[in-house]
C-alpha cells in the first residue's frame, strides 16, 4: 500500500539530462536522429563494445527481482525478512535513507543510468550516484576471498557476442532490491550483457544465493541507450531529508472518511495530467470519474482505486493526500498531492465534450 | 590545549585513518608495465604510449610521500595543506574575503571539511590523501576512479567544449587535450561546496582549474595544476604533486559509510 508511495517517491529522484549534446560515434538517420537500430558497433578486436549511456528497464523485476519465483521457493528467513521490510516502508532502506550505494541492485532501478566504458582490459561501469564498478576483462580469476565490497568482484570474458561477467564478494548490508530481498556472503550473480543493436541491450541475470534462494534463477532486463546525453553528478549525502518524512506503517488508519456532498465531489470529475519536475517530458494521464457518488482515480485506465474524502476540497488516495484548488470562476484547476519530496501537481486537462 | 590530549588525539587519529587504506589487490600483472630482466616492474622504463601514440596515464597512483615530500599526514591530524605542494615561500594570493574563510577553517584544523559527512572531497582535495587512484585512458575519455567514497571524474577528449551553463558539480565538467607529452586538463562548472584543500582553502562557481600531467617514466606521474577563481584569488596560483604507480594492484572499494567520525572529533 504504502510502498508504492514509497515507490512512486523513489522514482521522482533524477533524470534530468544534458540535452543535446551530441555525441561522436553515434550512427544517424538522414534526418541526424540517433540511429537505435544501427548494428552494435565493435572494438578494435572485434568484440562488442558495450560503451554507451544506458537506461535500465527491468519491468517487473524493478520491484521484486524474484518475481518470478514461487513463495516457497525463497528460504524461510529471506521471506520473514522481506516481510518485514515491506512493513518499514523503505525506512531501512540503506540506499534510500543511508546513501549506501545501490550495489548489484542497480541493474533493476529504472532511475539510475550507466555509462559503460569498454577497455581491453576493464569495463568501467559508471552510476549516477557519483559510484563504479569494473569488470575485469584481462583473464584474471575471481579472487578466493575477495574483501567484500558493495559492487562485488567482477570479472568478465567474451562468450561469442555475450560478456560473460561473474562476481562475488558482496556485502550484506545492502538489499538485493527494492523488495528487500537479502545479500548474503555466498551470493553469485552471473551477467550476459548481449547488445541487440546501437540502441539495446540485454542482461540475462543469473541469481545464485541458496543461504537467500532455494534455486538459482535468472532475470532478463532490458538496457536502452540514452542518446547524445550524459550522466549527471548525483550525492545522495547531499541531500539525505527522506529519512526523518518516513513515518508511517501500513496498518496506520487512513483519516475518517467526510460526508461529502455529491455534487461538490462531482466538481472533481475530469483528467488531470502530471510531469515529473525533473523530467516534464515524462507525463501521466489520471482520471477521476465518478460512480454511485463516489469519486475514483485511475492511471491511464488502470489501478483504478476509491478516493476518500476527508473534507470538501481534501480527499485522500490511499494514504496520499490531495488538495484540489480552484480558480476564482469556481472551477476546479488542479489538485497537489502532498508528499515529503515536495508536493506534486496534477493539472487539469481541458474538459472534452 | 593540554598535551597530552593532543597527542592522544593524534595517535588516535592516525589509528584511525591508516587501517583501511594499504591493503590492494596483490600481483595481477598489468601487460603494459615493461619489465626488468628478473621479471619486476621496471619503474624507470619510458612511460607506455596508447594506441594513438600519446603517453598512457592508465594505471593505479598514490601520491608521493617521503623526505623531501609531504607526510602521510601533518603535525595536526588528518588536514591537508596545498602550500605544501608549492614552492617553498609562495604565497597563496587569497582575497581578504577568502583569507577569513580560510582562517576560519584552518582554525578547527580542517574540521567540517565536507568529506566528514560522506561528502565529496572535489578536485584537488581528492589527489592530496595519500590514497590510490586509478585512471583508465581510452579514446574519447579519460576516466579518474577514486578509491576513497568511489567517487569518479571523466575528462572528455571528444573535442567537446565545456557547456555554456554546467551544472555546479563537485567535480566540476572537465575537457582534456594533448599539448606534446602534456595531457591538458581543464574544469569549470564547480559547485562552491568543496574545499580545495582538507585545511580548507575555498573556491567559488567561478574557480577554473587547468592540470597538466606527464608522465615522465613508467613509475612517476607529475601533476602541475594552476588554481584561477578570481572571487577568491587576486592571481592565478600553481601547484605541483608527483604520484607514484603502484604496479598491478587495483582499487578497493571504500564507501563512506557510516559517518560516525565526525562527533568523535572533538578536542581542540
Amino acid at each position: 500500500m504504502k510502498a508504492g508511495f514509497y515507490l512512486l517517491l523513489y522514482c521522482a529522484t533524477l533524470h534530468a539530462q544534458w540535452v543535446n549534446l551530441p555525441i561522436p560515434g553515434t550512427p544517424r538517420t538522414p534526418d541526424g536522429k540517433p540511429n537505435l537500430s544501427a548494428p552494435a558497433p565493435r572494438t578494435a578486436d572485434g568484440k562488442p563494445d558495450l560503451s554507451g549511456l544506458w537506461g535500465v528497464n527491468p519491468g517487473n523485476y524493478g520491484a521484486n527481482i524474484a518475481a518470478d519465483l514461487k513463495p516457497e521457493e525463497t528460504q524461510p528467513w529471506a521471506a520473514d525478512l522481506v516481510k518485514q521490510r515491506s512493513v518499514n516502508m523503505g525506512r531501512d532502506q540503506p540506499s534510500a535513507v543511508g546513501c549506501l550505494p545501490h550495489g548489484p541492485s542497480v541493474n533493476t532501478i529504472s532511475f539510475l543510468m550507466q555509462k559503460f566504458i569498454q577497455t581491453p582490459n576493464v569495463l568501467v561501469i559508471l552510476l549516477e550516484e557519483l559510484n563504479y564498478r569494473q569488470i575485469h576483462l584481462d583473464g584474471r580469476a575471481l579472487p578466493k576471498n575477495p574483501d567484500p565490497s558493495f559492487m562485488g568482484y567482477s570479472v568478465g570474458r567474451w562468450e561469442g557476442d555475450t560478456l560473460v561477467a561473474e562476481s562475488t564478494g558482496f556485502k550484506d548490508s545492502i538489499w538485493l532490491d527494492l523488495a528487500g530481498h537479502p545479500i548474503t556472503d555466498s551470493l553469485r550473480i552471473t551477467e550476459r550483457f548481449h547488445r541487440l543493436d546501437f540502441g539495446h541491450m540485454e542482461i540475462a541475470e543469473t541469481i545464485d544465493d541458496p543461504k537467500t534462494f532455494k534455486r538459482p534463477f535468472t532475470v532478463v532486463i532490458k538496457l536502452e541507450l540514452v542518446p547524445d546525453s550524459e550522466i549527471l553528478e548525483f550525492v545522495c549525502a547531499e541531500n539525505e531529508k527522506d529519512r526523518e518524512h518516513m513515518v508511517g506503517k501500513p496498518s496506520d488508519p487512513t483519516p475518517a472518511a467526510a460526508k461529502v456532498a455529491p455534487a461538490v465531489l462531482s466538481r472533481y470529475v475530469g483528467s488531470y495530467e502530471f510531469a515529473y519536475p525533473e523530467n516534464p517530458t515524462v507525463t501521466g494521464t489520471y482520471n477521476i470519474t465518478m460512480s454511485e457518488g463516489a469519486l475514483f482515480i485511475d492511471t491511464e485506465g488502470k489501478a483504478r482505486t476509491a478516493l476518500i474524502p476527508v473534507a470538501d476540497t481534501v480527499l485522500y488516495w490511499r494514504d496520499a493526500r490531495l488538495e484540489f484548488f480552484e480558480d476564482s470562476q469556481g472551477k476546479v484547476t488542479h489538485f497537489v498531492r502532498v508528499g515529503s519530496a515536495g508536493d506534486l501537481r496534477y493539472t487539469r486537462k481541458p474538459d472534452r465534450k | 590545549m593540554s598535551f597530552q590530549i593532543k597527542t592522544l588525539r593524534t595517535v588516535l587519529f592516525a589509528l584511525l585513518v591508516s587501517t583501511p587504506v594499504p591493503a590492494q589487490w596483490f600481483n595481477q600483472p598489468d601487460p603494459r608495465i615493461p619489465l626488468t630482466k628478473d621479471g619486476k616492474p621496471d619503474l624507470t622504463a619510458k612511460a607506455p604510449r596508447a594506441p594513438d601514440g600519446h603517453p598512457d596515464l592508465s594505471g593505479v597512483w598514490i601520491r608521493r610521500e617521503g623526505e623531501s615530500t609531504p607526510p602521510r599526514y601533518n603535525d595536526k591530524g588528518l588536514a591537508f595543506t596545498l602550500s605544501w605542494f608549492m614552492p617553498k615561500n609562495a604565497e597563496i594570493p587569497l582575497r581578504p574575503a577568502a583569507a577569513a574563510i580560510f582562517k576560519e577553517r584552518e582554525a578547527r584544523d580542517g574540521g567540517g571539511r565536507p568529506p566528514e559527512r560522506c561528502l565529496p572531497y572535489g578536485v584537488p582535495s581528492a589527489m592530496l590523501p595519500p590514497d590510490p587512484f586509478k585512471i583508465v585512458q581510452t579514446p574519447g575519455l579519460t576516466l579518474i576512479l577514486y578509491e576513497e567514497m568511489v567517487d569518479f571524474r571523466q575528462i572528455f577528449t571528444d573535442g567537446r567544449k565545456h557547456p555554456k551553463s554546467p551544472n555546479p558539480a563537485w567535480y566540476g565538467y572537465s575537457v582534456g587535450k594533448w599539448v606534446g607529452e602534456t595531457f591538458e586538463v581543464e574544469t569549470v562548472g564547480f559547485n562552491d561546496q568543496a574545499w580545495l584543500d582538507g585545511l580548507g582553502l575555498p573556491h567559488s562557481e567561478e574557480l577554473r582549474l587547468t592540470e597538466r600531467f606527464q608522465r615522465p617514466t613508467t613509475g612517476h606521474l607529475q601533476m602541475e595544476a594552476t588554481i584561477d577563481d578570481p572571487k577568491m584569488y587576486t592571481k592565478p596560483w600553481t601547484f605541483k604533486i608527483d604520484f607514484n604507480v603502484i604496479p598491478d594492484a587495483d582499487l578497493i572499494e571504500n564507501v563512506c559509510e557510516n559517518e560516525k567520525d565526525a562527533i568523535h572529533q572533538v578536542a581542540k
